[in-house]
C-alpha cells in the first residue's frame, strides 16, 4: 500500500518528470511530504508565479513538458496567469494543485477556490481528480494532452484526502486517445495544389511562427527554403527557425518588424504560413494584411485557421510531416524563377536604418552584449521596449534561442522563467534581459537565483517609464504619460546586493563610443563569462521608442520610423 | 440564427468547454440542450452568429479533447418555438415589475 502522494510521484517519474517547481501550503503538503527520496528534484520559488513560469523556461528551453505545483486558493490562482500564458504561446505544461479535503469541495471552505472552473478556458485539459484510484489516469492522461498535438496547459486538481490515503499501485497508467476524425488532406491533393498556386505566384513569401520550432522540423524547413528561395520572415516565436545569415531571410515581421518584412509582407501575392496563428500584433490591421495574397497555412491546430483572413489552402497535420511531403514534390516541380522579386524584398533599398535617436545607446548596448555571446546562449526577454529591441537584435541560430511571453505578453516572465531555462542547460549562457517595470514584477526570485546559484546574467534595461506603454502615450495619447512614471525606482543594484548578488550599473555614455572603450567591453567580458549570478543595470535614455513601429490598426506597409 | 450540434464523450468539464467557446466571444445562447446519445453525448446549441463565427467555432470545438464531431444546421421549428415562448433574458433590473424599485424608494 502507498500513499496518494507516494503515487502521484511515482506516475510524474514514470512520465519523464525530474524537475518541478512550486510553493508548498496546506492542501499540498502530503506531496512535499513525500519528496524526498522520490527521484524528483523540487525547485522552491518565491512565489507561484515564479513557479509556473520558471516550470514554462524548463519546457521552452527542452520541449519537455514543465511541471508547476502550488497549493489550493491562492497559491492555484498565482498559478492562472502561467497557465494562460502557456496556452497562448503553445507550452507543454502540467500544473498540479493541492485542492480542500473531498468532503468540503463546495462549502466555500479555507483556501478553497474552484481552480477546475476559473481554469477551463485557459487549458487544453484539466481533472479534479475524485479518488486515489484516479490518480495514475489523471497523471498518463494530462501528460498525454500536455504534449499531444500543438502541446499546452493542464491541471491536475487533487484534494488533499487523496494524497495522504492509501492504496494498492499496480504502475503507472498508459493512456491511449479515442481516435478522431482527422481533417488531414490527403498528401498527394495538397501537394498539387500547392505546387498549383506557386507556379502561378510571382511574389511568394514565407512566415515563419512556433509551429515550425514545435513541430522539430527546423532542419526539414531550411532545407526547402534553401530550395524555395523565396523571400522569408519570422513571427518573435518563429525566430531561430531560420538560419539569420540566409540571403532570403529578412528578420521578424510584425508591429515591431523589419521594413524589408513586413514590406514583402505588404506586397506578396502568395503567403505560405508555418505554424503560425496571424495574431494581430504580426498582421496589422487584418481588413489590410497582405491585400493581395493567397494564403496557404500549414497548421497542426486546425482551430488557428483564418482566425483574421481565410487562407485558399489549410494544410492540416504536423509539420514534421507535411512540410517533408511538400518538399518531395517541389525538386520535380517546374516553378518560376523568383530572383526578381527576391531582389526586390531583400535589396539594399529595404535594409535595416542604422540605429539612432535616443534608443540608439540601447540598441549598442544590446549588439554588444549579444556580439559576445558564446552559441550555446538562450536570451530570455521579458516584455515591452526591451523585449523587442533584443528581437529585433539577437540573431539565434538556434530554434530554442530566445525566449519570450510572446502571445500573452506577461510582463515578470523573464527573471523565473531564466531559472528553469539554466537549471535545464547548466553549461548554456542565460541572459536575461528585462525592464525595470517586469523586472519588479517577480524580483523575489532573485533568492531563488541565490539559493541555487543560477550564473544566470540579468539585464534590466532601466528607462524609469513602463516604456512600451510610456511609447504609445507619447505616439497616440498626446504625451500624456499617466501612471507611467517609474523614476523613483529602487537601487537595483543595492537590492542585488541584499540578496547577496553582484551587481553593477552602465550609464548609456559608455555607448557613445563606437566601438565601445576598452574599459566598457571588459565589463561586460566579466559580466557574461562570470560563473555566479549577475546583474547589470543598463540606464537608457527615458523616451527612446521601439521602431519600426506599425500603429494599433494600420496596414504593415504603415510603419512608423525614428525621425532624423 | 444557426443550429450547431456538438457530440462528445461526456467527460468532466467538456460540456463546460464548449459553452465557453461561445461565451468568450460575447454570444448569447437562446437555447442549449444536452442528453446522451449513443455511446457519446450531444449538445444542441442555437446562436445567431456569421459566417467567420461559425468557422471559429467549429475550430475551436474540433480542439476540444473530447468533442467528437461538429454539425451545423439550420434551426428545427421545435427550437425556434421554444426561443419564441423563453422570449430573451433581460438583465434582471429591467425585468423588474416595479416591485424593486418601489422598495428601494
Amino acid at each position: 500500500m502507498l500513499k496518494g502522494a507516494e503515487i502521484f510521484l511515482k506516475c510524474l517519474r514514470a512520465e519523464g518528470v525530474e524537475l518541478v517547481f512550486g510553493y508548498p501550503g496546506g492542501a499540498i503538503m502530503p506531496l512535499y511530504d513525500a519528496l524526498e527520496g522520490s527521484g524528483i528534484r523540487h525547485i522552491l520559488t518565491r512565489h507561484e508565479q515564479g513557479a509556473v513560469f520558471a516550470a514554462e523556461g524548463h519546457a521552452r528551453a527542452t520541449g519537455q513538458v514543465g511541471v508547476a505545483i502550488a497549493t489550493s486558493g491562492p497559491g492555484a490562482t498565482n498559478l492562472v496567469t502561467g497557465i494562460a500564458d502557456a496556452k497562448m504561446d503553445s507550452v507543454p505544461l502540467v500544473c498540479i494543485t493541492g485542492q480542500v479535503r473531498s468532503a468540503l469541495i463546495g462549502t466555500d471552505a479555507f483556501q478553497e477556490t474552484d481552480v477546475f472552473g476559473l481554469t477551463l478556458s485557459l487549458t487544453k485539459w484539466s481533472r479534479l481528480v475524485k479518488s486515489i484510484e484516479e490518480i495514475p489516469s489523471a497523471i498518463a492522461e494530462g501528460f498525454h494532452w500536455a504534449r499531444e498535438g500543438r502541446p499546452g496547459p493542464v491541471v491536475i486538481d487533487i484534494p488533499t484526502d487523496f494524497l495522504k490515503a492509501k492504496a494498492e499501485f499496480s504502475g503507472a497508467a498508459k493512456f491511449t486517445p479515442k481516435p478522431r476524425p482527422s481533417d488531414a488532406k490527403a498528401e498527394a491533393k495538397f501537394a498539387d495544389e500547392l505546387i498549383a498556386l506557386l507556379s502561378k505566384a510571382q511574389r511568394p513569401v514565407a512566415l515563419i511562427g512556433a509551429g515550425a520550432k514545435l513541430s522539430g522540423a527546423i532542419d526539414e524547413l531550411r532545407r526547402l527554403l534553401d530550395d524555395l528561395n523565396i523571400p522569408a520572415f519570422a513571427t518573435v516565436h518563429g525566430l531561430g527557425a531560420v538560419d539569420p545569415d540566409a540571403p532570403y531571410y529578412l528578420g521578424m515581421v510584425g508591429m515591431h518588424g523589419t521594413r524589408a518584412a513586413n514590406m514583402a509582407l505588404h506586397e506578396t501575392d502568395l503567403l505560405l504560413v508555418f505554424g503560425a496563428r496571424l495574431d494581430d500584433r504580426v498582421t496589422g490591421d487584418p481588413t489590410r494584411f497582405a491585400p493581395n495574397a493567397r494564403i496557404v497555412h500549414f497548421e497542426i491546430d486546425p482551430a488557428q485557421l483564418d482566425r483574421v483572413r481565410q487562407c485558399e489552402l489549410p494544410i492540416i497535420g504536423d509539420l514534421a510531416q507535411t512540410i517533408p511531403a511538400f518538399h518531395k514534390r517541389v525538386g520535380a516541380a517546374k516553378l518560376p524563377n523568383w530572383a526578381e522579386w527576391r531582389a526586390i524584398a531583400c535589396g539594399e533599398d529595404r535594409a535595416e536604418l542604422d540605429p539612432r535617436g535616443l534608443a540608439q545607446s540601447t540598441i549598442r548596448f544590446l549588439d554588444e552584449l549579444f556580439g559576445r555571446l558564446p552559441g550555446n546562449s538562450v536570451v530570455i526577454a521579458d516584455v515591452g521596449q526591451h523585449q523587442m529591441w533584443a528581437a529585433q537584435r539577437y540573431r539565434s541560430a538556434s530554434p530554442r534561442g530566445f525566449i519570450t511571453s510572446g502571445g500573452l505578453g506577461s510582463m515578470g516572465f523573464a527573471l523565473p522563467a531564466a531559472v528553469g531555462v539554466q537549471l535545464s542547460k547548466p553549461d548554456a549562457t542565460v541572459l536575461c534581459v528585462s525592464g525595470d517595470g517586469g523586472f519588479q514584477m517577480n524580483i523575489q526570485e532573485l533568492a531563488t537565483v541565490r539559493r541555487l546559484n543560477l550564473p544566470i546574467k540579468m539585464v534590466i534595461v532601466d528607462n524609469k517609464y513602463l516604456g512600451m506603454v510610456r511609447q504609445w502615450q507619447q505616439l497616440f495619447y498626446q504625451r500624456n504619460y499617466a501612471e507611467t512614471d517609474l523614476s523613483d525606482n529602487p537601487d537595483f543594484v543595492e537590492i542585488a546586493k541584499a540578496y547577496r548578488i553582484s551587481a553593477e550599473r552602465l550609464n548609456e555614455d559608455a555607448m557613445e563610443e563606437f566601438p565601445v572603450s576598452q574599459e566598457t567591453g571588459d565589463k561586460l567580458e566579466r559580466f557574461l563569462r562570470s560563473t555566479e549570478p549577475e546583474l547589470l543595470v543598463f540606464d537608457c535614455a527615458p523616451e527612446a521608442n521601439v521602431y519600426p513601429m506599425v500603429p494599433a490598426g494600420a496596414a504593415l506597409s504603415e510603419m512608423l520610423f525614428e525621425e532624423e | 440564427m444557426h443550429a450547431f450540434h456538438i457530440e462528445y464523450h461526456n467527460t468532466q468539464g467538456t460540456l463546460m468547454r464548449i459553452l465557453t467557446a461561445v461565451s468568450r466571444r460575447g454570444l448569447e445562447v437562446p437555447y442549449v440542450h444536452s442528453a446522451a446519445s449513443g455511446r457519446v453525448h450531444r449538445a444542441d446549441l442555437l446562436l445567431e452568429v456569421n459566417a467567420k463565427q461559425i468557422g471559429q467555432l467549429c475550430r475551436d470545438w474540433h480542439a476540444i479533447v473530447d468533442v467528437t464531431d461538429v454539425r451545423v444546421s439550420t434551426p428545427t421549428p421545435e427550437m425556434l418555438e421554444l426561443i419564441a415562448f423563453a422570449g430573451p433574458h433581460p438583465p434582471s433590473s429591467a425585468a423588474s415589475d416595479g416591485r424593486s424599485s418601489a422598495a428601494m424608494a
